[in-house]
């Protein structure tokens, strides 16, 4: 059942953007949702859509996977119908998933112990870069794949970064994460001093944008934080899990880090004041309202 | 296309063509107007002097932008001479001071410098400017004085001391401290400037070595205003882009908001290169992966290829950055707001300056997760 098509398992904001970019390429595109539903638009762009992970990997030449979080990603992977059940010789699996080396290291082994190829591919980059094809590409694994996946990131992304092996794609994303989850804290409690000390918030984001620690996230943000809007391009609960992951990281080789460890605590106080599914820059209103 | 006369003197300059365009070195809203001079020398001209000017017939402004077209020629400095420019002070000559400084004698202002260790003057009196043998005597030589001092203690010091500033002023005189300091430091000595009957800026900047030698600072200032509006001329010598910002303090406050947030990304970007160097990355590598996104700002791109060599030339002294977060925390408790990641970014700037790396440029601050 081997055809030139590609696979997409995984809809959110991420992903049905994606799937589409793909579309473009003028090849098959089957997809996958666990809620069936999200699939309707992108069949009606022309995708086809599967029951299953499994049935995808079987009508796909490389599947794309963009799960939510490495609990997600094993199941889709291991479950019943995950992809691990139809892998075989000719097919390839792509996890561009969020997960720990772990994760991504005990799916790489199913797969290629069953003669298919792997590759852990996260991504830097939100929702808007994703609609725009602008993704940033972590890859490691097979590098073959990697070479035959080139006109799918090419779609998806300005650029790709082979990294070496399975394990050094995950490791890339939760250290990049770490660093943006970091700065937005940072620049959250900047907006909220700045406000309390009696200054223009605008006039702060004026300065910033002029100086050395100039950046499109803080250009991005700052007038939404302003404003109070936090629609979700980067859900702060998935932030909340970067920086778990990569304190994770951190544990393992005794590494100190008590920036990321701050940032993390004001994540873990922002989902209980209920903001998990917001934009993750509504750490901001943890920050502002604290005192 | 207008075509007019502009009388300067006994040598009237022809207007050849009139261009309103937003200048792209003045901060916020300031228009300027691209004159075409004989000979065909362009400049900026902040287009409401240039108004003024020639409605009243007298000499113009010719705007020393550095950012204007052509080469300086005779024309212009005959031009200057005939306009006439405020005397300028420089107290400080650090890092900082010695490039601002040396900007202004380039632009042609008469200006005097001091500095505690007198040695530090001999570069640019050998440049063109004067020796200034303290800083009363200085301020009492120059219209305009200004301060880049490295700390509270000693802007005080300067400021208020034995032979201080304060003791050179006087009505139609003006003292811009460029400083970084707190906002309880800069009211004091505004009280005792103003107390002379001269007028008060607060001025720190915004950018370290490289923009105060390219003359691409951002002044963050408060104060008087008349004195603002003055000294904005010298200030667009040395700088890009200035804000006036309202009373005493507001200055002093929005210069440690920045420098809070860059001290937490500094910090943070250390962890992120040895934590992942630790764990088997390619520390060039996770430099340029920042570099393709979202969070990419000038600071990672210009530290990150040193940092990974454990290079730290000082182009900002991590001393002062680390003064600059404990300032920032001590604002931050006077109005009651949380700062956890500053705060948590300050640990480690106090233990890399425990470490000996106080004169190390402030990247060095990720010797102190190593």
């Amino acid at each position: 059942m081997a055809t030139e098509g590609l696979g997409f398992l995984g809809l959110g904001i991420m992903g049905v953007a994606m799937a589409k970019n793909l579309l473009k390429l003028g090849v098959p595109v089957c997809v996958w949702n666990r809620s069936p539903e999200k699939c309707d638009a992108l069949v009606a762009m022309g995708a086809t859509a599967a029951k299953s992970p499994a049935e995808v990997i079987l009508k796909s030449k490389i599947t794309f996977g963009m799960l939510a979080d490495p609990a997600v990603a094993l199941t889709v992977a291991f479950g019943p119908g995950g992809v691990v059940e139809s892998i075989m010789p000719g097919k390839a699996y792509v996890d561009m998933s969020t997960v720990d080396a772990e994760t991504s290291m005990t799916i790489s082994k199913a797969i290629t112990e069953k003669g298919g190829r792997f590759l852990e591919a996260p991504v830097s980059g939100s929702k808007k870069p994703a609609e725009d094809g602008q993704l940033v590409i972590l890859a490691a694994g097979d590098e073959s794949l990697f070479n035959d996946a080139g006109a799918a990131f090419d779609v998806m992304g300005k650029k790709s970064f082979f990294l070496g092996e399975v394990g050094n794609g995950a490791r890339m994303k939760l250290v990049v994460n770490m660093i943006m989850g970091s700065m937005m804290t940072a620049f959250a409690e900047g907006l909220s001093l700045a406000e309390k000390a009696g200054l223009s918030q605008n006039d702060l984001l004026d300065v910033l944008d002029l100086g050395a620690i100039a950046n499109g996230m803080f250009k991005l943000k700052g007038p939404s934080c302003i404003k109070g809007s936090f629609a979700p391009a980067f859900p702060l609960k998935h932030q909340q899990k970067d920086m778990r992951l990569a304190l994770a990281l951190g544990d393992e080789v005794a590494q100190t880090m008590p920036v990321a460890a701050a940032a993390n605590e004001v994540y873990k106080k922002a989902r209980t004041l209920g903001f998990g599914d917001n934009d993750f820059s509504a750490v901001y209103k943890a920050i502002a309202d604290s005192s | 296309m207008a075509t007019s006369m502009v009388a300067r003197g006994s040598a009237p300059l022809l207007l050849r063509s009139m261009a309103l365009l937003p200048s792209p070195t003045i901060g916020a809203q300031r228009c300027a107007t691209l004159v075409t001079l004989r000979g065909g020398r362009q400049h900026f001209v902040l287009t409401g002097q240039l108004q003024s000017r020639m409605g009243a017939g007298n000499s113009p402004v010719v705007h020393q932008c550095r950012r204007c077209f052509g080469v300086r020629a005779s024309a212009s400095a005959e031009a200057e001479s005939s306009e006439k420019k405020p005397t300028v002070g420089f107290l400080g000559l650090g890092i900082m001071g010695v490039a601002m400084a040396r900007n202004l004698v380039k632009a042609g202002y008469d200006v005097t410098v001091w500095n505690r260790s007198p040695s530090k003057c001999d570069a640019l009196v050998k440049e063109g400017a004067k020796f200034g043998a303290s800083p009363k005597g200085t301020s009492a030589a120059c219209d305009i004085t200004f301060g880049m001092l490295a700390d509270p203690a000693a802007a005080i010091a300067v400021a208020l001391g034995e032979d201080g500033v304060v003791k050179g002023l006087g009505p139609n005189k003006g003292y811009v401290d460029v400083s970084t300091v707190d906002a309880e430091t800069s009211k004091a000595i505004a009280e005792a400037v103003r107390a002379t009957g001269a007028q008060f800026l607060e001025a720190p900047v915004s950018g370290s070595k490289k923009p105060a030698e390219d003359g691409t600072l951002i002044f963050l200032t408060a104060g008087d205003r008349a004195l603002y509006d003055e000294a904005s001329p010298i200030l667009d010598v040395m700088g890009k882009s200035r804000f006036y910002l309202g009373d005493v303090g507001k200055g002093a406050a929005m210069k440690l908001v920045v420098n809070m947030v860059m001290g937490s990304m500094m910090a943070s970007f250390s962890e992120g290169l040895v934590l992942g160097e630790k764990v088997g990355l390619d520390p060039e590598t996770i430099v340029q992966v920042i570099g393709q996104g979202a969070i990419n700002a000038p600071m990672f791109a210009m530290k990150g290829p040193s940092m990974v060599k454990s290079a730290y030339p000082p182009a900002f002294p991590l001393k002062h950055q680390q003064k600059d977060l404990r300032l920032a925390i001590a604002l931050a408790e006077e109005v009651s707001q949380e700062i956890p990641v500053a705060a948590a970014a300050n640990g480690l700037f106090v233990r890399a300056k425990k470490d000996g790396r106080g004169d190390d440029d402030f990247s060095a601050v990720i010797e102190a997760l190593k």
